[in-house]
């Protein structure tokens, strides 16, 4: 009886349709040979083929009612109830956000014969390896795999060592390498019959990544060791990454995977669905302690404020952590773990101002929101991923309640066991952040400060905030901790107080408000030092406050990517947002057959959304879109600035100078039009530019110029001399009077950067103390700004013509008809003097002559009688200010010499004139 | 600057450099010195790529190197020095750069240079150089690796008749 003959009479015995396998399996032949005579017998007629999943056969003589149904019935019924009932229907999104994303992985699945490889892409923590889960459970239910055994295999765990880790998927033969004794399967071997995981495959080298597309096209593959590829497994593969896949797998690789399925990150999901996340993930922590939780509206408003950057993960391990603390403060009641705002950590609680700027979000979620939630445990079974990185190893409930009874036991106080378990519970679940700067900000300024000043700024800190309605900016904490640190230090050391120059109390004198607040710390400071604070300590207190108060809320500039074609935009952003982790930046997508005002309202929209007060750069690919600015500006009074032909190295450029250093718009405009891509030559100067041979510098400022300024420079030289950076200086400047020493050190120097307490607003980066103090990112920064701006040109001056009486009087010559220039000259020329001399302004040649030609226009309208007139209030506001004063002795000399007098509204006009143009600086 | 090692090799840092070394010679930085490399990012990024764990790279033109050396700010900085060519080595020494022995441990072969071991090749430029090194007493140390036996590059060239000693005669 040959194959095909015993095949055959088995499925005539039988009097029902049966599968590939359990012919296989009740005749002990190979599946593959199973299959392959079975179509013999089909194309011979002999037997029936059935469509659907799996296939069966039947004799044509068995023929029953059901059957013909069935064959009918090829592309299987979405309302089988097999398919209906799939795990996907209880993922949330299943309808909207992750609607397209589970017909992709349902088709992948399903797809005759064996379904399809897949890879799965989206940002860290969107829920790529609990999909890929789903889907192998998926596949189980739908009986599309033969292994039950999900492998998996985080390609980064070996990614330093690419042999080992081609080891493990493809596994050895003995003696590969020194240590193989054995030979060994590899995890590829492992998933035959089933799906096989490649968590982060990115990390994959490319010889990996080949080797694995040789296997996905020919089924076969070699071990470590081996010359011939002659192991067969049949195995399915889902691809996971973070990364575009595009620019970080081999192209070959990313052709032979036909389904990519692209996770929504957290904040594209609907508000609904964020919420139904929300609720789901605090069942599981209802099941997990069998405790019902009540969640009041803010705290479910922090919660989901408090996703910054890594979706759905971060969720679940903010609420693991609010969670274990509820846990530990409710050890004692018996049924309930109430989450209330004021318990929350700081991170979290600022969850709720992020959530707050959003208003659309939040207005959605306030419809949405009970006062109260109650979460009860619903008694299913725990998530279906197993290998859910975000997830404790253990369960944390159990440790903490068994701990807090031990500690009980021990006869502590509940404070104390609170205090010692939520340490615990930090550690537990600090691994989410490791590699994210919360709580290293205070770390940083330890190695500064010392505790006891900490605490105290923090004391006064709360109470500029609670009692005095002060806006506490950023850099508070830096600014007045350190400043207190060094008055502390001079105190002790018993050198002389700093005087109090005039310029001090003049500045101070415009500010009572803040005179006062620095009159309040001097009380704390007297109170917890026990010493006497000197008078002048308070001058430069209230200049700290000032200076702090003054910074300007600035958020960073805002980011438009505008382009036409359905996703240009929006990967160009996802490609940058990602990689430079940036929430600045949004996209809007044009079809081409969208009108022109549609795309407006939508621009104006997202321009609204990312406006932080600081302007909004537009980047837009071609055409109609460049003219909107002005419009955009006109409509929503934001700032707009357009640049054309945008590119992902231009949004990555964009994206970098917004975010990490805090830059203007008009800067950023500026420099991003001069930017051709990364790999530009050094560019020549031009003809007519010169080196620029100043020292390039660093300003520190802060209020004295002496305490922080000065820590802030040994700081920055410190990293200087690191980076073996020899020329740039790094100097330091009280802002008291800032302006004019500014532009004496331009003289020098060539500011690069400022620091410190306030931004002075130079149109360089300007570093914030916090950024400075908070680790790496802002120094690499630094660094890299330092490293750029190494060589600069310079317009080179063809020295503009000095503005002499001659030039002044040919200026007056050219505009004005009844005045002899000549003449006047002379008069006019010294009457700015005495008036830069009354007024002690610095005129420049520009400003001389500004006024020079305005003064010639008044003394010609005096000449015509054809008087400028001023309103009633003018006329009162020039009274009663010193003006009046200031121009009398100017006024005599022009009487004198041209025996003419300005009647008061010019004098008023060129006081104004003065007070605008010339004050300044 | 303290430098503990002056090396020639015309692959500037690699495997040699970074694994034997970095390690045997107990500094902090690398300074690899070579004005093309400095000016050109790719190749910049590269080389600090190299970098053996827990030692900082740098890439720095020669008249930096110069201002650096002279610069007491940085007189406490342990480091190994990395050049192209014997010209630079020379550029270095010539401007107040302080060693008593250059390590030469490879330099490529091309069209103008003539093989003399089997990793050093040299022109005339490289000869006038050397041998202008070598009159300042400084020792040319031809040693791919810190474990292999001293080789003294002088005389290999003596004996190769491509120099006459001027020094060890006389």
């Amino acid at each position: 009886m040959t194959r095909k003959e015993k095949i055959l009479a088995y499925v005539q015995a039988k009097n029902k349709a049966v599968t590939t396998k359990e012919i296989a399996d009740d005749l002990g032949i190979l599946r593959n040979n199973v299959s392959k005579e079975l179509n013999v017998l089909v194309r011979a007629g002999q037997l029936s083929k059935i469509a659907g999943r799996p296939v069966k056969y039947q004799s044509l003589t068995a023929k029953t009612d059901t059957v013909i149904a069935e064959t009918v019935s090829k592309i299987p019924d979405p309302t089988e109830p097999s398919l209906r009932s799939s795990i996907f229907d209880t993922m949330i999104g299943q309808k909207d956000s992750l609607k397209t994303q589970i017909e992709q992985a349902k088709a992948a699945i399903l797809y005759p014969p064996h379904g399809l490889n897949v890879l799965i892409t989206g940002p860290t923590g969107s829920g790529k390896t609990y999909f890929a889960n789903a889907m192998h459970q998926f596949a189980i239910n739908q009986a599309m795999v033969e292994n039950k055994n999900f492998v998996t295999f985080n390609c980064a765990d070996y990614a330093h060592n690419p042999q080992l880790l081609m080891s493990h998927l493809f596994g050895y033969v003995k003696g590969a390498f020194t240590g193989a004794q054995e030979d060994r399967d590899g995890l590829i071997q492992k998933a035959d019959g089933g799906i096989l995981f490649l968590d982060e495959v990115h990390r994959l080298p490319p010889e990996g990544q080949e080797m694995i597309f040789y296997f996905m096209d020919h089924g076969t593959y070699s071990k470590l060791g081996e010359i011939t590829k002659v192991h067969h497994a049949d195995v399915r593969l889902i691809c996971a990454t973070t990364e575009d896949p595009e620019s970080s797998l081999l192209k070959t690789f990313v052709r032979r995977i036909p389904i990519t399925i692209q996770m929504p990150q957290f904040e594209a999901r609907s508000v609904r669905e964020q919420l139904a996340l929300l609720k789901r993930l605090l069942t599981l922590e209802a099941n997990r302690t069998q405790k019902n939780i009540t969640v009041t509206e803010d705290v479910v408003k922090a919660l989901l404020g408090s996703v910054t950057f890594g979706n759905v993960g971060q969720l679940k391990s903010n609420i693991q952590l609010v969670c274990a603390q509820g846990f530990l403060n409710s050890v004692d009641q018996a049924e309930q773990i109430n989450l209330k705002f004021e318990q929350l950590p700081q991170n979290i609680k600022d969850g709720m101002s992020r959530l707050a700027s959003d208003r659309a979000r939040l207005g959605k979620l306030s419809q949405l929101l009970e006062p109260v939630l109650l979460i009860q445990p619903d008694g299913a079974a725990e998530s279906i991923n197993e290998s859910d990185r975000y997830e404790l190893p253990y369960n944390l409930y159990e440790v903490i309640g068994n701990k807090a009874a031990l500690l009980k036991e021990e006869g502590l106080e509940q404070g104390a066991i609170n205090n010692f378990i939520m340490t615990d519970i930090n550690v537990h679940l600090k691994s989410f952040y490791r590699d994210n700067k919360i709580l290293r900000t205070e770390k940083n300024l330890n190695e500064l400060v010392d505790q006891d000043t900490l605490q105290l700024t923090k004391d006064i800190m709360q109470m500029l905030k609670k009692d005095c309605g002060y806006h506490v900016g950023e850099n508070f904490i830096y600014a007045m901790s350190l400043h207190l640190s060094s008055f502390i230090k001079r105190v002790q050391s018993g050198r002389p107080m700093r005087e109090v120059s005039d310029d001090l109390v003049a500045m101070v004198k415009d500010y009572p408000a803040d005179l006062k607040l620095a009159e309040k710390i001097k009380a704390m400071l007297e109170d917890h030092y026990d010493f006497i604070v000197p008078a002048s300590e308070v001058y430069y207190l209230a200049v700290l406050l000032i200076s702090l108060n003054s910074v300007p809320k600035h958020g960073k500039v805002g980011v438009v990517v505008a382009a036409h074609g359905n996703h240009t935009a929006s990967s160009m952003v996802q490609v940058v947002t990602e990689l430079l982790n940036v929430d600045n930046l949004v996209a809007v997508d044009m079809s081409l057959e969208m009108s022109p005002t549609v795309a407006l309202n939508e621009i104006i929209a997202k321009v609204k959304q990312v406006d932080r007060g600081n302007g909004v750069l537009l980047l837009v690919d071609m055409g109609s879109l460049s003219t909107f600015s002005a419009k955009i500006t006109e409509e929503t009074d934001i700032k707009v600035k357009t640049i054309d032909m945008v590119t992902t190295a231009m949004v990555l450029e964009a994206a970098r100078k917004t975010a990490l250093i805090d830059s203007d718009l008009e800067l950023v405009y500026h420099e991003l039009n001069e930017f051709n891509g990364y790999s530009r030559k050094a560019e020549e100067p031009t003809q007519g530019e010169l080196e620029d041979v100043r020292q390039r510098a660093i300003l520190a400022l802060c209020s004295t110029g002496k305490g922080t300024a000065e820590k802030i420079k040994q700081m920055l030289d410190e990293i200087l001399a690191d980076q073996l950076i020899d020329d740039v200086s790094v100097l330091t400047m009280s802002v008291v009077g800032m302006n004019d020493k500014i532009s004496e050190l331009n003289e020098e120097y060539r500011i690069i950067a400022t620091t410190g307490i306030a931004d002075p607003n130079l149109g360089v980066p300007y570093i914030s103390l916090e950024e400075l103090f908070q680790g790496d990112r802002g120094k690499r920064q630094l660094i890299e700004h330092l490293e750029n701006s190494q060589t600069w040109y310079v317009e080179s001056k063809t020295p503009a013509p000095k503005v002499d009486q001659t030039a002044a009087a040919n200026y007056l010559e050219q505009y004005y008809t009844f005045i002899n220039p000549k003449k006047v000259i002379g008069v006019l020329w010294q009457y700015c003097d005495l008036l830069a001399k009354e007024r002690q302004l610095k005129l420049t040649d520009a400003r001389r002559l500004a006024l020079i030609m305005h003064l010639g226009g008044a003394i010609e309208r005096v000449l015509l009688s054809a008087p400028v007139t001023l309103t009633e209030e003018q006329a009162v506001e020039f009274e009663q200010s010193d003006w009046p004063q200031v121009l009398k002795l100017a006024d005599e000399y022009l009487e004198a010499k041209l025996n003419l007098k300005f009647p008061p509204a010019e004098a008023y006009y060129i006081a104004k004139l003065v007070d605008t143009e010339m004050v300044e600086s | 600057m303290d430098v503990k090692l002056l090396r020639i090799d015309s692959r500037l840092l690699h495997g040699q450099v970074a694994t034997d070394w970095a390690k045997n010679t107990a500094i902090e930085r690398i300074l690899v010195v070579c004005d093309q490399a400095a000016g050109d990012n790719i190749r910049k990024t590269l080389l600090m790529q190299a970098a053996p764990p827990g030692i900082k790279v740098h890439v720095l033109t020669v008249s930096k190197m110069l201002r650096l050396c002279r610069d007491e700010r940085f007189d406490h900085y342990k480091v190994l020095v990395l050049v192209e060519t014997p010209l630079d080595a020379m550029r270095l020494i010539a401007g107040g750069l302080n060693t008593t022995s250059v390590n030469l441990g490879s330099l490529s072969f091309d069209a103008t240079r003539k093989m003399i071991t089997e990793t050093i090749a040299v022109n005339e430029q490289d000869i006038l150089a050397l041998a202008w090194i070598r009159r300042r007493g400084i020792e040319l140390d031809h040693r791919k690796v810190s474990s292999d036996p001293k080789r003294d590059l002088w005389k290999l060239l003596c004996d190769k008749g491509l120099v006459k000693d001027e020094l060890d005669h006389s």
